[in-house]
């Protein structure tokens, strides 16, 4: 007990680096989270984009824009969907951040590697 | 300059020298036309062949595009890329990074043309619209067999050939017919040259003849005078006759080579000529060693001496000097003329070639030694500058 008292700072501090770094996945904490509640998944939106925009560039660019200011004419879901759920409101995140969560978007559906 | 490098002119030799040129330039010209036409006809093939393929890589492309779209679709259940052993296949993004390739030369892919060949290959590149999985370029590969090729340069050798032949031929004819009136031409001013020379014969000797029986020791002095000067003309006339001779008949004359003493030879020709030099006031002084030998025939031999001479009397200046030395293997007539300049050394042995057209004579002269020299293959060297006067040395061998 006593060595498990001793150990505990050290524990606290683990626990507190885990914590922190699951709470800076800014793609899992806000676009995932946010994103289940659609009937639409995410890896749907981003064929959409790969279709429209093709090159990882053109990609993230286009994401970007489109997150810091939706529009309806940017977004590439359906009427039917809009109207239903309404346009999402512009990312309050941070350009890192944002920057971070649309890299882990592209690294999580692209298709470079995976076709056989 | 040596006599065997002049230029002995006659007129089949510069008419072949022209043919030979002409034909040249007309190879040349008619080969750059071939060359031209065959690049164009190549060029043409190639193109055709493209064309046909294309229709076939179109059919796959369309194929290729429809399993992309497929598989863009399914992509989170399927991720085998569409294949066909017709052909090979790559999608490349619109930043032209390679998605995917089942290509033989992925490398160096020009996503900027539609078809085109490489290292046996043809590749053809399709902009999609709607870019599945990201691909904005499909590129469709299939093997050259290379059939278009071997059959367009068997085309181009043989049609090629055929037509330098014919545009050989052509201009062979063509030459022929330009040569004609200048052949007749040359024709004609030879059996005038000829008919004259044989006019001449009789009269100039019977001037000569008469004037050498002529006592002009009894005569009074202006008429000795005009007596001089008739033999001084009758002389060049029959020095002239003498040239025209061997130019007009000397192939038809067998030589009557013998060694002939070239010291008295020399000497009386000196003597022949001392009167025309007389006329100029030059004056002609000799040091020809006794018993000098050569074997040629007299004639020419005598036509050699004459024209050396009678070009170092003609070209003098009023009151100039020629000094003439023999020794065995060496005759030098030396002149205190207008010499010449390193140009006109080179065209001196060149028929018709006159350097003061204020003198007398036709060109001929040296011409005529150019030719004796050739046949005996003795060797003439030419030392001259200008306003300083002229030097001609023979050499054989002894």
């Amino acid at each position: 007990m006593e060595r498990l008292m001793k150990r505990l700072p050290l524990l606290m501090l683990l626990a507190a680096v885990i914590l922190t770094a699951a709470q800076r996945d800014p793609y899992r904490n806000d676009c995932v989270r946010c994103h289940r509640k659609l009937p639409v998944t995410l890896d749907k939106f981003f064929f959409n984009y790969l279709l429209k925009y093709s090159s990882e560039r053109e990609v993230k660019a286009a994401l970007y824009s489109f997150l810091r200011h939706p529009t309806k004419k940017k977004a590439l879901a359906s009427e039917e969907l809009i109207r239903q759920y309404g346009l999402m409101p512009p990312s309050r995140l941070s350009d890192t951040d944002l920057r971070r969560a649309i890299d882990t978007y592209w690294e999580t559906y692209k298709v470079f590697g995976k076709i056989k | 300059m040596s006599a065997s490098n002049a230029t002995a002119t006659s007129t089949s030799q510069s008419e072949r020298r022209t043919l030979l040129r002409f034909l040249g330039l007309y190879a040349f010209l008619a080969l750059l036309i071939l060359i031209l036409g065959s690049t164009i006809y190549y060029k043409l093939q190639k193109d055709l062949m493209l064309q046909t393929k294309r229709l076939e890589l179109e059919e796959y492309s369309k194929e290729l595009i429809d399993g992309l779209k497929w598989l863009h679709i399914y992509f989170d259940r399927y991720r085998t890329y569409p294949r066909n052993p017709l052909y090979r296949s790559a999608i490349y993004d619109s930043d032209k990074v390679r998605i995917f390739s089942t290509l033989k030369h992925p490398e160096g892919v020009e996503l900027n043309k539609v078809i085109y060949t490489t290292d046996g290959v043809i590749h053809y590149i399709h902009v999609l619209d709607s870019y599945y999985l990201g691909a904005k370029y499909v590129v469709v590969e299939i093997d050259d067999d290379g059939k278009w090729f071997l059959r367009t340069w068997k085309n181009i050798i043989v049609y090629g050939g055929a037509m330098l032949a014919i545009f050989l031929l052509a201009g062979l004819i063509l030459v022929r017919l330009f040569l004609a009136p200048m052949r007749n031409a040359i024709r004609l001013l030879d059996r005038f040259i000829k008919d004259t020379t044989h006019e001449l014969n009789t009269p100039v000797n019977a001037i000569l003849t008469n004037i050498e029986m002529i006592d002009t020791g009894s005569l009074d002095d202006r008429i000795a005078k005009k007596i001089k000067r008739i033999e001084i003309g009758a002389r060049t006339i029959s020095n002239i006759y003498q040239d025209l001779t061997y130019l007009v008949l000397h192939h038809q004359i067998a030589s009557q080579n013998r060694e002939i003493d070239l010291s008295r030879l020399v000497q009386e020709r000196v003597d022949y000529f001392r009167i025309l030099a007389e006329s100029k006031r030059v004056e002609i002084e000799t040091d020809i060693q006794p018993g000098v030998k050569l074997f040629i025939d007299e004639g020419k031999a005598a036509r050699l001496v004459d024209n050396i001479l009678s070009n170092a009397i003609k070209y003098n200046r009023r009151g100039g000097q020629i000094f003439v030395r023999l020794r065995p293997g060496e005759l030098s007539v030396q002149d205190t003329g207008i010499g010449m300049d390193e140009a006109a050394i080179r065209e001196v042995f060149k028929r018709y070639k006159r350097f003061d057209t204020s003198v007398g004579g036709f060109g001929i002269g040296l011409n005529i030694v150019a030719m004796i020299a050739k046949e005996y293959h003795l060797h003439i060297d030419i030392r001259s500058k200008k306003e300083r006067g002229s030097e001609v040395i023979v050499r054989w061998n002894v």
